[in-house]
């Protein structure tokens, strides 16, 4: 701020001014509709999803399996080249309980998305879902958990990340 | 190697889609105010008019953009002027055809710099001339907006 400009004259509003009509006011609502190219790598994860598969792919160089699949490794600044499926099971290595939607609503029933390092990625590739079926609370989510994906029914897919509805926990005695 | 990889059909392009959700709240300013209140509660155009330059606003400002003076005047303009310039708008926002086109005409007000742009109804496109002598059609239902106003009508 300038020197000699010690103050902005102004007129400053209060929520109240306009909810008790104090002053006019018009809304608008901008129609902010986009399309965000997939590109090929992840397009083909997408499409690979709507057939029930997870599509991952290996840096020639450092061998690590990505998933998501990118075109490039950013670790070597290579090409990646060979796509690879991985089994949809995998390992809880972060999470969150939310009672608290993105728009602040409140939810009844928590939602917990999870970052779970699917088995045959590269350590550190994570892979962002929701974990559902957590019985009998979501509390008893720990790090390490073994889960596995839960699948949309074929016929209900659109090529999108949520043709896995969410993980599950794998129950005691199975692989 | 994948970078050579290629789409080699359109349905293989997959692309996202989405919205943002946005809303936005706009208030009018000390001017502003005053002058939709005028056509809200009143039914009038005002405009303000620069002490020092002599231009007169419409709609009314609170400083003068020439001369940066204080705007304090308020003068009625008469809800009747000229059309200065119009366009023949044939589609909506989304590019649809619109099964009537519409003609938006930037008016002025006598006594008055500036002008409103609004529909100018009552008249065939192909009627419309500059100059033309319209005046203002104002709602009945009011609630203080440039919608207040329903168009401008030929005289």
């Amino acid at each position: 701020m300038s020197e000699r400009i010690c103050h902005y004259p102004g007129t400053s509003l209060k929520e109240q001014d306009f909810s008790q009509g104090k002053v006019l006011q018009t809304w608008w609502y901008p129609k902010a509709d986009y399309a965000w190219d997939a590109g090929v790598a992840v397009g083909k994860f997408l499409a690979g999803l709507k057939a029930g598969r997870i599509l991952a792919i290996q840096c020639p160089q450092c061998r690590r399996v990505l998933v998501p699949p990118r075109m490039v490794c950013e670790h070597c600044f290579v090409p990646t080249s060979h796509w690879v499926e991985l089994p949809g099971t995998g390992v809880v290595k972060t999470f969150s309980i939310c009672t608290v939607r993105w728009d602040m609503e409140r939810l009844e029933t928590p939602i917990i998305p999870a970052v779970i390092a699917l088995d045959g990625a590269a350590p550190g590739a994570g892979f962002m879902h929701f974990l559902n079926e957590v019985e009998p609370k979501p509390e008893v989510v720990r790090i390490g958990m073994r889960v596995e994906a839960v699948w949309r029914p074929a016929e209900e897919r659109t090529a999108a990340i949520t043709d896995i509805l969410y993980f599950r926990p794998i129950k005691e005695g199975q692989p | 190697m994948s970078l050579t990889e290629r789409l080699h059909f359109f349905h293989q392009a997959i692309a996202w889609k989405g919205d943002i959700a946005l809303q936005s709240r706009y208030s009018m300013g000390v001017a502003g105010e005053r002058f939709f209140r005028e056509i809200k509660d009143n039914g009038r155009l005002m405009a303000t008019r620069c002490p020092n330059c002599g231009y007169t606003y419409l709609p009314a400002r609170l400083y003068c953009e020439r001369c940066f003076a204080e705007l304090t005047e308020w003068v009625e303009v008469p809800p009747r002027g000229k059309v200065y310039a119009f366009t023949v708008v044939h589609f909506d926002l989304e590019e649809k055809p619109l099964e009537k086109p519409r003609v938006l005409a930037l008016v002025e007000f006598e006594g008055s710099d500036g002008g409103l742009i609004h529909d100018l109804e009552g008249v065939a496109p192909d009627r419309v001339e500059i100059g033309m002598p319209v005046e203002v059609v104002f709602k009945q239902e009011r609630n203080g907006s440039i919608l207040d106003i329903a168009g401008f009508q030929p005289l």
